[in-house]
C-alpha cells in the first residue's frame, strides 16, 4: 500500500501542489491529471526521490507501513516509467535488463534465465543480443516496462509514459503496461494529460 | 575570384608547407647508423622513461581527476559551482601554471619551507606529470560539461538509482560509459600534449636525461648532422609512442566495456561527494596557491630560504622588468590572431565542414615534429628569423583552435536568411559581410581571444621559426627559470598571464556593447 500524508511542494514561495493526500493499495492504479506545468512530474519526483533543490517540500511517504520519503532513491524501491523508454545505450538489451535483476539471482545461468523469460513472456525472445538503438519505438517502451519490473519495486510510478508512442501502438502499449502490472499485483501511480490512458476502475486525482 | 578557391588557399598556405618538412623529417628513420647511434646513446633509455612515466601520469591523472570530480559532483548545484571556475582555470598559460607550481613545491619552494617536506618534483617526471594531470584535468572536466545532454543522463541516472544502484555505482555503469566516448579527441590531444611538452618540462621536468621531446629538441639545434638527425627519428618515435597509447587507450576500453555489461546485481551505495568535493577545493586551492606564488614573487624584498615570508615588499622588481618581449609578444599575438580570423571566416564560408577534422590534427599530434618539419620548410625558403615567418608558425595551432571555436555558431546560422539575402540578388561576399559576420560578431570575438592566447603560449614556433631572435613572455619565462632569478621569472609569467586575461575582458566588453543595440545578438 503506498500512502502520501499533506504533501506540499512549494517553489519560490508558490506552492505548486497543496496538502496532498491519497492510498493506493496493491495491484491499484491512481491517475494524477492536469495541464501541464500543474506540477504533476515535480510530485512524482519527490516520490521517487529526484527532486531538483529549488524546491521545497514538507509531507510523507509511506509504502508497505515504512516511511520511504527520508530515504534516497536507490533504497525506496520504487520504479519509474518516463516518457522516453531510457535504456542504456552502451549495454545490449539483456544487459539493460540484468542490470535490473536482484543480487538474490546469483548464478549467471540463472539471471540468463530470468533475461529471457522476461523477453519471451513480452513477446520478445530473441532480443537478448540486441542493440537497444536498433529497436523500434514501441520495443524500447516494452523493454523499460520489463527493465522496471525485473527489479521486482514495491511501488511503479509512470510519467505519461505512453505520450511518445503514436495511436495504435499506444493502445497496444496501454494493454501490456497493465497486463505486466496486473501480474506483480503492487500500487502504481499514474500521470497523464490524455482521458483515454486512465484504466478502468481506478482512483483519479485532477490537480 | 570564387569563394571556394579562397579558402583551399588560405588553408594551403597555413598547412600544405608542412607536408615537405614532415617528409624530410622521415629520411633519418631510413637509415640504420642513425637507430644504432639512438640505441648507444647514454641518456635516450632515461629520457624514454621520464616521458613515459609523465605521460602516463599526466594522461591517468587527469582522467582519474576528471572522473571523480564528475562522478561526485554531477548533477547538481556543487557540480554547476566547480563548472564554473573551468573557463578561469583553463585560461591560465601552462608556462606561467608551472613556474608557480614550482614556487610552491620546488626543494627550496614555499611549502618545504612552510612544513620542512621536500617533494623531489624532478625524479622520473613526476612532478611534470602531476602539473600536467592537474592542468588538463580542467581541461576535460570542460570538455566533459559542454559534451554532455543533462536531461536524458539525469533521468537515465534517476532510472539506475530506482533500480537500486548506488550514486557511484549508477555513475559508473551510466554516466562513464557515455562520457568517455566524447572525451576521445580531448584524451588524444592531453596524450600529444603530454609526449611532446617542451616548455613545461624545462621548467618542471627531469634534468639528467631530460624528457625525450628536450632531448629531441637539444639535438636539433646541434651542429652536427649526425645529432640532428639523431633528433629527428626522436621527434618521429614520439608520434609513434602517441600509436602506442591510442592502441592501449582502445584495449582498456574494449576491457571496460566488457565489465560495465556484467551484472552480479550486487548494490553498493557508496557515495564519492565528499571526496570529490574537497579534490575540487584542494585543486583550486593549489591553482591559486600557485598564482599567490607569483604575485608575491614579483614584489618580494629579499626572499631568502627558508624564510616563509619575503623581508620587504617593493616594485623595484616591475621597475626593472624587461618589457620588449611583452611588445613582441603583443605584436605576433595580434598579428596571428587577426590572420587566423580571416583564414577561419575563408574557411567557414567556402571550405567543407568535412575537412574540419583534418585541419585540427595539428591539436592531436605532437608538436615538436610539426615544429621541427616547419622549420625546415622555412630555412628553404630563407624565411627563418622573420616576423611572417613566426606568424606563419602559430598559425598552424591558432587556426584549428579558433576554427573548434567559431564552428558551432556558424551552423547554427538560420539557413533562411542567407536565403532571404539571395532574393535581394546580393553576391556570397556581400551576404558573408552584411549578414553572417554581424550575426556571428560574439562568436567571432570569442575565437579571436582564445586565438590570440594561444599565440602568447606558443613557445617551440617561436624559437625555431623565430631563429632565436624573438623574444616573449612565454619564452622569457621558460629562459628565466633556469637562472637565478625567481622574481622576473615570476613577472614574466604574470604578464604572460595577463596578456590572454585582458584579451577576454576586451572582447567580452566589445560584444556586449554589440548587444546593447541589438537584443537578438546577445
Amino acid at each position: 500500500m503506498l500512502c502520501v500524508q499533506d504533501c506540499t511542494i512549494t517553489r519560490n514561495s508558490r506552492s505548486l501542489i497543496h496538502a496532498l493526500n491519497f492510498t493506493v493499495s496493491a495491484g491499484e492504479v491512481l491517475t494524477l491529471m492536469g495541464p501541464s506545468g500543474a506540477g504533476k512530474s515535480t510530485f512524482l519526483s519527490w516520490i521517487i526521490g529526484a527532486l531538483p533543490a529549488e524546491f521545497t517540500v514538507t509531507g510523507e511517504l509511506w509504502l508497505n507501513q515504512q516511511r520511504r520519503d527520508t530515504l534516497p532513491t536507490e533504497r525506496r524501491n520504487i520504479g519509474i516509467l518516463f516518457q522516453d523508454a531510457l535504456l542504456f545505450d552502451h549495454l545490449n538489451v539483456g544487459q539493460n535488463l540484468a542490470m535490473a535483476i536482484p543480487a538474490a539471482v546469483k548464478s549467471r545461468e540463472q539471471r540468463q534465465h530470468c533475461v529471457e523469460q522476461a523477453l519471451e513472456n513480452a513477446q520478445l525472445a530473441g532480443f537478448s543480443r540486441r542493440d537497444p538503438a536498433t529497436l523500434s519505438g514501441g520495443e524500447r517502451a516494452r523493454i523499460s516496462v520489463l527493465r522496471a519490473l525485473l527489479a521486482k519495486p514495491e511501488a511503479l510510478l509512470l510519467d505519461e509514459p505512453f505520450s511518445r508512442l503514436d495511436q495504435t501502438l499506444r493502445e497496444q502499449f496501454r494493454q501490456f503496461v497493465w497486463q505486466q502490472v496486473e501480474q506483480q499485483a503492487i500500487p502504481v501511480v499514474l500521470v497523464t494529460h490524455d482521458p483515454q490512458d486512465i484504466p478502468p476502475d481506478g482512483q483519479i486525482i485532477t490537480l | 575570384m570564387s569563394l571556394r578557391f579562397l579558402a583551399w588557399f588560405a588553408v594551403g598556405c597555413v598547412f600544405a608547407p608542412l607536408l615537405p618538412g614532415l617528409l624530410m623529417m622521415a629520411k633519418p628513420a631510413l637509415m640504420p647508423e642513425i637507430w644504432q647511434a639512438l640505441w648507444a646513446d647514454n641518456q635516450w633509455s632515461g629520457a624514454l622513461l621520464a616521458t613515459l612515466n609523465s605521460t602516463v601520469i599526466s594522461v591517468a591523472g587527469s582522467l582519474v581527476l576528471c572522473l571523480v570530480l564528475f562522478c561526485g559532483l554531477w548533477p547538481g548545484a556543487r557540480w554547476r559551482r566547480y563548472a564554473a571556475q573551468l573557463p578561469l582555470l583553463l585560461a591560465l598559460p601552462h608556462v606561467a601554471f608551472a613556474s608557480g607550481f614550482l614556487f610552491l613545491f620546488a626543494d627550496n619552494g614555499w611549502l618545504t619551507r612552510l612544513c620542512g617536506i621536500s617533494f623531489h618534483l624532478d625524479e622520473y617526471g613526476m612532478g611534470l606529470g602531476i602539473l600536467l594531470a592537474l592542468k588538463e584535468s580542467w581541461f576535460l572536466l570542460w570538455i566533459a560539461s559542454t559534451q554532455l545532454n543533462y536531461q536524458t543522463l539525469s533521468q537515465q541516472l534517476t532510472v539506475a538509482r530506482s533500480l537500486g544502484y548506488g550514486p557511484l555505482q549508477c555513475r559508473i555503469r551510466v554516466l562513464v560509459p557515455s562520457l568517455l566516448p566524447r572525451l576521445k579527441w580531448a584524451l588524444l590531444a592531453v596524450v600529444a600534449y603530454s609526449l611532446s611538452v617542451v616548455d613545461v618540462s624545462i621548467i618542471l621536468g627531469p634534468n639528467n636525461p631530460p624528457t625525450l621531446a628536450v632531448l629531441a629538441w637539444q639535438w636539433l639545434n646541434d651542429a652536427d648532422p649526425q645529432r640532428v638527425a639523431m633528433g629527428m627519428l626522436t621527434s618521429l618515435l614520439l608520434v609513434g609512442l602517441l600509436g602506442c597509447f591510442i592502441v592501449l587507450g582502445w584495449i582498456l576500453w574494449r576491457v571496460f566495456r566488457r565489465a560495465v555489461g556484467r551484472f552480479s546485481g550486487q548494490r553498493h551505495l557508496l557515495n564519492i561527494q565528499p571526496l570529490a568535493s574537497s579534490l575540487g577545493l584542494v585543486m583550486t586551492a593549489t591553482c591559486i596557491a600557485a598564482l599567490a606564488m607569483l604575485v608575491i614573487w614579483s614584489m618580494a624584498e629579499g626572499w631568502f630560504y627558508p624564510a616563509i615570508l619575503p623581508d620587504g615588499w617593493a616594485f623595484s622588481g616591475w621597475q626593472a622588468a624587461e618589457l620588449s618581449p611583452l611588445g613582441t609578444t603583443l605584436l605576433l599575438a595580434l598579428a596571428s590572431s587577426f590572420t587566423g580570423l580571416l583564414v577561419i571566416i575563408l574557411w567557414l564560408e567556402g571550405g567543407n565542414p568535412r575537412f574540419d577534422l583534418w585541419l585540427a590534427l595539428p591539436l592531436f599530434l605532437p608538436a615538436l615534429p610539426l615544429v621541427a618539419g616547419q622549420y625546415r620548410m622555412l630555412l628553404i625558403l630563407q624565411q627563418d628569423g622573420g616576423w611572417p615567418g613566426v606568424i606563419w608558425s602559430h598559425l598552424l595551432w591558432v587556426v584549428p583552435y579558433m576554427l573548434l571555436v567559431a564552428r558551432p555558431a556558424w551552423q547554427q546560422i538560420d539557413p533562411r536568411l542567407v536565403i532571404t539575402a539571395r532574393t535581394f540578388g546580393w553576391s556570397s561576399w556581400k551576404i558573408v559581410c552584411l549578414v553572417k559576420l554581424p550575426l556571428l560578431a560574439r562568436p567571432l570575438l570569442a575565437a579571436l581571444a582564445v586565438g590570440f592566447s594561444v599565440s602568447i603560449a606558443q613557445y617551440l614556433p617561436t624559437l625555431y621559426a623565430g631563429a632565436g631572435r624573438f623574444t616573449t613572455v612565454t619564452t622569457q619565462t621558460v629562459a628565466l627559470s633556469s637562472g637565478g632569478d625567481p622574481q622576473q621569472q615570476a613577472i614574466q609569467a604574470l604578464l604572460q598571464m595577463l596578456l590572454p586575461f585582458i584579451m577576454f575582458i576586451i572582447t567580452l566588453q566589445v560584444g556586449r556593447l554589440l548587444g546593447r543595440f541589438r537584443q537578438g545578438l546577445r
